[in-house]
């Protein structure tokens, strides 16, 4: 019975500090993480540096909105999902 | 705008803060204060003054520059799962009141480290809190509308009072707690309802100027694209520009994590670890929301005024310049609440490292030990409280003298490349074991001297002097000297370029110093609880290997210098309670030395509770090898309660497994039971008929006429063919569902079957005057066994007999081709099937209530031998359920 009880303690423990979400689905978002690194700076950035203007905003911010808008759905779902 | 309205203004915003922080403080477990949402919005405190009216200014001037300040944190935030997340625990495991004292507990309680960082964050942030009184003390000037406004003294500067305001709120709210780790949710609510109005009024402004000022984006583009150099502002020029845009956007990926503000909000603030869910994907979105509108402010006022104003508060001086006051006084309150979170913030988290870091080890100590307890708590909250004022008078001045000259930028910038200089020992001791507290000291000295050479002292000598001799000509005229361009490397620019040097420097120096030297025991020890969280959580006190001598009593008397008796006491039984100890334990062990350690570190600070503690006891050194020996163990030791976790939550799972075997097993032999039963009664009712019958043959074989004879011959015959019906019956169904029955497959006609069925009960059809219809002449093969099916189809047709009309029955036949299976259908227009007993007609002797009626005319078993049969061919049998009329019988054969 003891034992059992000591069992127990070191479970709730565990439960404590628990992560709350899958290692795999955390992972995902350190990807989008380094995804983001990637695509944000240079060679992979001048990509978007070109003239030229969509809705009136310049190309090159107009990408960089877009990711970044990107990245903002993408981790909502990525949390939304896993997350508990 | 008249001056004393504004003061007014700004006096009743302020009053308003207070009451927010007030009411915050009083309900401290509500759900107002206590959501996510407040803490995405406190985390805005990032966006101070800097990015308020500093963007537009670089938007308007160098172009895309501003932007790599909110990437970086956009990169970062995903990260913030992982890497946020593992500092918060640690943070709230050992109580940590600052980042000085989670880079001093890393390496060991190190009490030159702590105050090391002290001073590089005090370095770093006084004159950003000075940039911030600059952006007041401006827009102040702007929108007040007086030309002859130049400060000539202290006393005559509202700026002054200002900040003495916001000292006065920092103070109030910020030191109500002798311990730092306590939550400030006052500071934290008032800074979440001033990032709300700073965003909202930077849209307002934003939407103002680009769709009633100007005619949409479209339309502030097409003139602004005419104006010279334009391309430069849209777009990186070269490769050197993206040079600096990579090393920016590193930068500001350090600070917010490192900043002293972000470690006070986004750590310490933090309440729960899952808030940090909407956190990330918000507070990308917070920054998004207030960089949309920065390129088209900042050329609307290109357009507007050319380069004759300050770019910096295009926002303010736009409406003012088209006559609308109020907007401009919108944007001057939403700026001056950046301002303020900023200040606030920044100066509460450098009070509590400047008095648990700096002023608290390295001189009050002995007079702690002294004092009484409550003259002691006194102390420590005053010596935040004049820490507060220092400082904030400090950025004041230093605002006087220094950056009246700079733009927010360029000082924003420095604070910057300073704070980073605790990046290494910060982000790689966190993963890295072997990082020691000397290589820590020497890596951030090494690159505090780099910045001071090649950033502040530049700007220092050309504000004093005048002349730019020293950036153009390097010292001495050594030309590999120049401090913007070290070593030629001269593409960088200077913020940039601080940054490449220093953080190289101090990250070679803290990696070759964590090498050459061997750790000590006690940083070692710490280092591991660090970078392994996950593991050492779990053994929460008994992390810290400590070995000596001890005695409670003295530990106690030590706590309650500094919590008071009953708190001490408190704790004391609390801990004791915890580990099982007797409450009279006379001798200490490691478990209570780490406790009280952790008990006093939100106080002061963890170094000085480490050696508040150490004076008391007696601690015997002991080898590196040994500790990590002994933390080897622990760890195994934990490892094997996994496994034994592991173990007995598979023997609960088989348990209950066996549970539901035995309960089915239960439920079985009572079906057993049932079945033998009603086979009884079945076989018994016909068997009564035929000695009935035969009693009265027997009886009156004489006297009986001829007809009655034959009747009762009949009856006799009829109920022995019953009898072998059922014997027979019971016989197939005991085959099928043992699973003893060996199908027969071979390729047949469906067709053909079906015809044969209907053959075999066409007679009995006729004589009731039912029709039979085929619906479906075609012909179809797939693999099974006929005799089976024939089977199932005769019974299916003569259920559907029973219970049709005579002379207006009729019963409907029918396959249809499904993917990969025919669907069989046999209907009718009788009576149908209730709908309570739908679930219920395919178990064995299963018969409807309504049936209580008639006499029962089968055996009870076909349907359910039908569902064995079907269930054999891999197929499935129901009944359609709500039929207005009559009753539909369906079953599936698969086929290749």
């Amino acid at each position: 019975m003891k034992q059992y009880c000591y069992g127990s303690t070191v479970f709730f423990l565990f439960l404590d500090f628990q992560f709350l979400m899958k290692k795999r689905h955390e992972q995902k978002l350190v990807v989008l993480s380094i995804a983001l690194f990637l695509v944000f700076n240079v060679p992979f950035l001048l990509v978007f540096n070109s003239d030229g203007q969509l809705f009136g905003i310049p190309v090159f911010y107009f990408s960089i909105f877009s990711i970044w808008i990107l990245s903002i759905v993408i981790s909502y779902i990525v949390l939304k999902r896993h997350y508990e | 705008m008249n001056n004393y309205s504004l003061v007014l203004i700004i006096i009743l915003y302020l009053a308003v803060l207070f009451y927010i922080a007030f009411f915050a403080e009083r309900k401290k477990k509500s759900k107002w204060v206590n959501n996510p949402y407040v803490y995405t919005l406190s985390l805005a405190v990032y966006c101070s003054a800097w990015t308020y009216y500093g963007s537009i200014g670089i938007a308007a001037n160098s172009g895309i520059d501003f932007l790599p300040i909110y990437l970086g944190p956009v990169i970062a935030a995903p990260l913030w799962i992982v890497l946020l997340r593992k500092i918060i625990r640690i943070s709230k495991q050992h109580k940590i009141s600052s980042i000085a004292d989670f880079i001093s507990l890393r390496y060991g309680n190190h009490r030159f480290l702590g105050a090391l960082v002290t001073l590089v964050c005090l370095f770093g942030t006084l004159p950003y809190i000075s940039l911030q009184l600059k952006a007041v003390s401006e827009t102040f000037a702007i929108i007040a509308d007086e030309t002859s406004y130049i400060s000539t003294s202290i006393l005559d500067d509202s700026t002054f009072y200002v900040a003495l305001l916001l000292a006065v709120f920092a103070t109030f709210f910020g030191t109500q707690n002798t311990d730092a780790s306590e939550k400030h949710k006052g500071i934290i609510a008032s800074v979440a309802f001033e990032s709300v109005l700073k965003l909202l009024f930077f849209l307002v402004i934003g939407i103002y100027i680009t769709f009633y000022l100007f005619d949409g984006t479209t339309d502030i583009y097409s003139k602004i694209s005419n104006t010279e150099n334009f391309n430069s502002l849209i777009k990186l020029n070269g490769i050197e520009d993206s040079f600096n845009w990579f090393f920016m956007t590193g930068l500001s990926f350090i600070a917010i994590f490192l900043l002293p503000r972000q470690f006070q909000v986004s750590v310490l603030e933090n309440i729960r670890e899952k808030h940090l869910k909407k956190a990330i994907w918000m507070f990308p979105l917070y920054l998004l929301l207030f960089n949309v509108f920065v390129i088209f402010i900042a050329w609307a006022g290109k357009l507007t005024f050319g380069n004759a104003v300050n770019a910096e508060y295009y926002t303010l001086l736009l409406p003012l310049e088209n006559g609308n006051s109020f907007l401009a006084t919108l944007v001057f309150l939403g700026g001056f609440s950046a301002v303020i979170s900023m200040v606030v913030v920044s100066t509460l988290a450098l009070s509590i490292m400047v008095s648990n870091n700096l002023i608290i080890p390295y001189g009050f100590l002995d007079k702690f030990i002294k004092n009484q307890p409550e003259r002691n708590s006194k102390y420590i909250k005053n010596i935040r409280r004049i820490s507060i004022f220092t400082i904030i008078i400090t950025a004041y001045f230093f605002y006087v003298s220094f950056s009246r000259e700079l733009s927010l930028y360029s000082i924003g910038l420095i604070s910057f490349v300073i704070i980073a200089q605790l990046a290494p020992s910060f982000f790689i001791g966190l993963y890295w074991n072997r990082g020691s507290s000397k290589a820590a000291i020497i890596g951030i000295i090494v690159g505090i001297l780099i910045v001071l050479y090649t950033l502040v002292l530049p700007f220092t000598v050309q504000a004093y002097t005048g002349s730019d001799d020293f950036v153009q000509y390097g010292l001495r005229g050594i030309s590999a000297l120049k401090p913007h361009a070290l070593f030629g490397i001269d593409f960088l620019s200077p913020p940039a370029h601080a940054f490449f040097w220093s953080m190289s420097a101090n990250i070679l120096c803290y990696l070759i110093f964590s090498l050459t030297s061997k750790g000590h025991y006690r940083e070692r020890n710490y280092a591991e609880m660090f970078v392994d969280i996950r593991n050492f959580s779990t053994l929460q006190d008994s992390a810290l290997v400590w070995k000596g001598e001890a005695y409670v009593a003295d530990i106690k008397n030590v706590l309650v210098r500094f919590l008071g008796e009953t708190k001490a006491n408190r704790a004391l039984s609390i801990f004791f309670t915890k580990y099982k100890l007797s409450p009279d334990t006379q001798i200490a062990d490691a478990r209570l030395i780490n406790f009280s350690e952790k008990l006093l570190t939100g106080s002061i600070g963890s170094a000085s509770a480490k050696i508040l503690i150490a004076s008391v006891v007696k601690e015997e050194q002991i080898s590196l090898v040994e500790v990590l020996k002994i933390l080897e163990e622990s760890k195994e030791h934990i490892v094997s309660n996994k496994v034994l976790l592991e173990k007995s939550n598979e023997l609960a799972e088989l348990s209950s497994k066996l549970k539901t075997a035995n309960q089915e097993l239960i439920t079985k032999d009572k079906q057993k039971d049932e079945f033998l039963d009603t086979v009884a009664h079945e076989l018994k009712t016909p068997i009564t008929g035929i000695r009935a019958a035969t009693e009265l043959l027997m009886d009156d074989i004489d006297d009986m006429p001829m007809e009655m004879k034959q009747q009762f011959l009949k009856n006799i015959l009829q109920d022995s063919d019953r009898l072998g019906r059922l014997i027979n019956n019971i016989l197939d169904f005991e085959k099928l569902e043992t699973g003893r029955l060996n199908l027969d497959i071979e390729r047949y006609d469906i067709q053909n079957t079906m015809k044969k069925a209907m053959s075999s009960i066409s007679h009995i059809a006729s004589k009731k005057e039912i029709r039979l219809i085929n619906r479906n002449p075609h012909s179809f093969k797939l693999n099974y066994d006929e005799d089976r099916i024939l089977q199932v189809l005769t019974n299916l047709l003569s259920n559907a007999m029973k219970f049709c009309k005579e002379k207006t029955g009729e019963i409907t036949i029918d396959y249809k081709l499904g993917n990969q299976f025919v669907e069989i259908s046999v209907s009718d227009n009788g009576k149908g099937i209730p709908s309570e007993d739908h679930d219920f007609i395919f178990e064995k002797f299963y018969q409807s209530k309504h049936q209580n009626t008639i006499k029962p005319h089968g055996s009870g078993l076909g349907l359910a031998i039908t569902k064995q049969i079907v269930q054999k061919h891999n197929g499935k049998i129901w009944a359609e359920k709500g039929l207005k009329k009559g009753a539909k019988l369906v079953f599936t054969l698969p086929f290749e």
